[in-house]
């Protein structure tokens, strides 16, 4: 029990996500920081309150961490399909490989 | 971007990046904003010439002019979002006797002209630094802060001469300077020419007048 709760805990910090969901988070985390420091720089520069842009790209940017780094499900829709393990062929490849 | 730390080095090191550009984007935006200083007046009201001692224990004798003086000016343009403060400063400036082109120039009076965003930096009383607050509040520019309307203002600085003489010197005149410390960018100073949509410093010259002779000690 105390090690599947702390293999749990360990998969949650290490937070990894399938392949799908590593182009997504890439995507995202560009497209929302460039997005922020496009509308901070409008905001800015229309109200002339410099205050005001750099707080928007400072929320900007925690928002986009808060979307990006934590696993979250819509990262983990796509789990690679590994093939069956054969008992019989993975002793074959172990003996291949230790050549 | 496979697990959690390698998203947060990937997203911090672009964030670097965009700060980088927002920044940068934020300088140029100065370039196309345009800028119209002008002074109206710039007048010294009383000059006195006086003999003094740069320290305590010098035995060096040495004259030092003290000028009032008043003036008047419009640096509204220059207090635009970017703009964090202004420094202005008025020097007296007269050629040096026998030699061609040589000016002497020294700075009389300064002061810190701060943007409603730059306020809390200012190092002010609390006292001072509440009203200077309440003077702009809900406002992220303040471009009145640019009207400058000073009567009789006694210098911050009294100025003197490598040789120690100063007295009767000719052709001296006031000149009052700027320079802009915005938050991101380059920081720039009265221009004499016209740079793009900055337009160059009108007027901020007084005309030429004589410094007075030494002020002779009343004492009998």
């Amino acid at each position: 029990m105390a090690q599947d709760a702390l293999d749990k805990l360990r998969d949650l910090a290490d937070g990894q996500i399938d392949f799908e969901g590593q182009k997504l988070a890439e995507l995202l985390s560009t497209l929302l920081l460039s997005v922020f420091a496009v509308l901070s720089f409008m905001v800015g520069f229309t109200l002339q309150d410099i205050k005001l842009a750099v707080y928007i790209g400072l929320v900007g940017t925690c928002l986009t961490f808060l979307v990006v780094v934590p696993p979250w499900p819509f990262f983990t829709r796509h789990p690679i399909k590994w093939l069956d393990a054969y008992a019989s062929r993975s002793l074959v490849a172990i003996e291949t490989t230790t050549e | 971007m496979f697990n959690s730390l390698n998203r947060i080095q990937n997203t911090f090191g672009f964030f670097t990046t965009v700060a980088f550009v927002l920044a940068s984007f934020i300088a140029l935006s100065d370039f196309v904003t345009p800028r119209a200083p002008s002074a109206g007046t710039i007048v010294p009201e009383s000059v006195q010439v006086v003999k003094g001692r740069p320290h305590y224990y010098s035995s060096k004798k040495e004259e030092y002019a003290i000028v009032k003086f008043s003036l008047d000016a419009s640096l509204e343009s220059l207090f635009t979002w970017n703009t964090k403060q202004v420094f202005v400063y008025v020097t007296v400036e007269w050629p040096e006797p026998g030699a061609d082109n040589v000016t002497n120039s020294a700075v009389i009076w300064d002061q810190i002209i701060t943007s409603p965003s730059a306020d809390h930096l200012s190092n002010l009383s609390p006292v001072a630094l509440r009203k200077l607050k309440r003077s702009a509040e809900g406002k992220s520019i303040d471009p009145s802060r640019g009207k400058l309307k000073i009567k009789n203002q006694k210098p911050k600085y009294q100025i003197t001469h490598p040789t120690g003489k100063l007295a009767e010197a000719e052709d001296v005149r006031l000149r009052l300077h700027y320079s802009v410390q915005p938050w991101f960018g380059i920081l720039t100073f009265d221009q004499e020419s016209d740079i793009g949509l900055w337009k160059a410093f009108k007027g901020g010259v007084s005309e030429l007048f004589k410094l007075p002779a030494l002020k002779k000690k009343t004492t009998t």
